[in-house]
């Protein structure tokens, strides 16, 4: 869809730009098990992804088998790699096994509601033996999107958002995987309360909000990997200000625990416990609900001073004449400062220059929510970014940290 | 001004000398128009007064806070959230639910964030971990004065 850009058409600069609307499939394979060599790193991308639309994402590959099996398992391209969420959850179309449908405390089906600022998944809990590079994660809880055998999305979960998205088409990519800095999606949350729009107990014909156990919740699996589990480092080329069709790089698993992935001289901040936000301090703004996130396709950020697009469904984004090169400070929990530069290019142009680029380190736009600073996949290019899961230790500090 | 009156809302019976107790309405309705509002996101809730409007906070079971404001016409003119769960939108948007819906088709959105900007509509949205923030408001019915930053 970004060739389209080259028309003009706006609808689809949007899609193209945010969303990664189209087509579906791309590149799924049915393998027979065979393990990857022993590592700790898997190959991750930056690619227009299975929609042929997508813009700043960053997609890995993974290998799911049926619990205790080596050989009734299937590798699936195109997962995004997102450190502002947690858990893996695959689009149920690209999925050819049958995986076991867990149980609620109540022994009826667990089923899920996951929710976005732009829409929500419906599917159940599933266990799977799950593989990316050297790691293996066993009987691990994920969510399987769109489900054939789970079709009546209950209202309170409808009722949290615009879109429903449990296609590759809606969703973007063939899954997600989720490795922020917390263990489970929703954690004590869901351990206290029956919260609509998490977990709900579900029989043939009706749905209810339920409690889950920590156990239970569909979990980081790096949390599940016997070694290089107490976090991981993202590793990404620097890309030039006008873009690239693609970039490759680097997701290291575990931090201090083999020769790759030692801790260095870099800034240790650590996030709040709770939600996982960093302060960022920018144009004498203190913004305590910032963070960074490979999930984000670009930096979002409220500056008054650099004008916005012109064009309607870019409106959101930045448009400066010349591209402005910019300073944060980003400060942890701990009181840890970094400063961070940036540069805000011209959204339009950027995209309608470089129609078949899927990167774009320049891109930018307003933050919805007040307070808050995220940092997107452009601040990954050229960097090493360490992520560590709350409780667990590396050589640099306790997690929930940011290490760049 | 503030009308004051018991109410059951999940269960909990709040005292009215200690509590106010209005339950606040959906979007662009009147503030006692809905009075089921609280009850159905299964809500605590307190009202305090401002100069040109009152905050009607409600704190949902996963601990969510929902400000809904509320104009000197009587009528919701803001709803904000802040917490691990989104509010149920449809009913807090109340009839501008489905102009929500109907303006993110084709728009621009992510999963982390989300921005409507219409002249009778503004809603922005953000996801991030386990945290959910956002506010929509009726722009053309947002009191002369109140700073669209106190909305939140």
């Amino acid at each position: 869809m970004l060739r389209i850009l080259r028309t003009g058409a706006a609808a689809a600069l949007a899609a193209a730009l945010l969303s990664c609307g189209g087509g579906g499939g791309g590149g799924i394979s049915t393998g027979v098990g065979t393990s990857p060599a022993a590592s700790n790193v898997a190959d991750v991308v930056v690619d227009s992804g299975p929609s042929n639309s997508s813009v700043n994402t960053l997609f890995t590959t993974v290998t799911v088998c049926v619990p205790g099996s080596t050989t009734n398992c299937q590798t699936i391209d195109h997962i995004q790699v997102d450190t502002a969420s947690f858990g893996l959850r695959i689009l149920a179309s690209v999925l050819t096994l049958t995986l076991p449908v867990q149980k609620a405390t109540d022994g009826n089906s667990l089923v899920e509601c996951t929710v976005f600022a732009d829409g929500y998944s419906w599917g159940p809990v599933e266990l799977t033996d799950m593989q990316i590079a050297g790691e293996s994660a066993a009987s691990l809880p994920i969510q399987v999107i769109g489900d054939p055998r789970f079709t009546s999305v209950p209202s309170d979960c409808s009722d949290a958002g615009p879109t429903e998205e449990d296609t590759v088409a809606t969703f973007g990519a063939n899954g997600i995987l989720g490795i922020g800095v917390f263990m489970q999606d929703c954690g004590q949350t869901c351990v206290n309360s029956a919260n609509p729009q998490y977990y709900y107990s579900c029989t043939a014909t009706a749905c209810q909000a339920t409690t889950v156990p920590l156990a239970g919740q569909v979990a980081n699996p790096e949390s599940f990997f016997a070694v290089d589990n107490n976090g991981a480092i993202i590793d990404l080329p620097s890309v030039a200000a006008q873009g690239a069709p693609s970039i490759t790089g680097s997701l290291i698993f575990g931090i201090d625990t083999q020769s790759n992935n030692a801790s260095g001289n870099e800034a240790v901040l650590t996030v709040d416990p709770n939600y996982g936000y960093l302060t960022a301090l920018f144009n004498g703004q203190t913004l305590s609900q910032s963070f960074i996130d490979t999930g984000s396709n670009g930096n979002y950020f409220d500056d008054s001073n650099i004008p916005q697009c012109s064009e309607s469904d870019l409106s959101t984004f930045y448009c400066p004449v010349n591209s402005q090169s910019l300073t944060a400070t980003l400060q942890g929990a701990n009181g840890m400062t970094a400063a961070v530069s940036f540069i805000a290019g011209n959204a339009q142009t950027m995209l309608a220059d470089s129609t078949t680029f899927a990167v774009f380190p320049e891109l930018a736009g307003t933050n919805p929510v007040s307070g808050s600073f995220d940092f997107g996949l452009p601040f990954y290019y050229g960097r090493r970014v360490a992520t560590a899961l709350e409780l667990q230790t590396t050589s640099a500090g306790t997690g929930p940290y940011i290490a760049f | 001004m503030i009308n004051v009156k018991k109410c059951v809302l999940a269960g909990v019976w709040f005292a009215a000398a200690l509590v106010p107790c209005i339950a606040a309405a959906a979007l662009g309705e009147p503030e006692n128009s809905v009075q089921a509002d609280g009850a159905r996101l299964h809500a605590s809730l307190k009202v305090t007064a401002h100069a040109q409007y009152q905050l009607h906070e409600m704190q949902l079971p996963s601990g969510t806070l929902v400000h809904e404001f509320v104009g000197t016409d009587g009528k919701v003119f803001a709803v904000a959230w802040s917490g691990p769960t989104m509010p149920n939108l449809r009913q807090t948007f109340g009839r501008y639910f489905d102009t929500y819906v109907s303006a993110v088709r084709g728009k621009a959105a992510s999963h982390s964030q989300l921005q409507i900007r219409q002249d009778g509509l503004v809603v922005e949205s953000g996801r991030h971990a386990r945290a959910f923030a956002g506010r929509a408001y009726l722009p053309q019915s947002v009191p002369t004065g109140v700073d669209i930053g106190e909305l939140r």
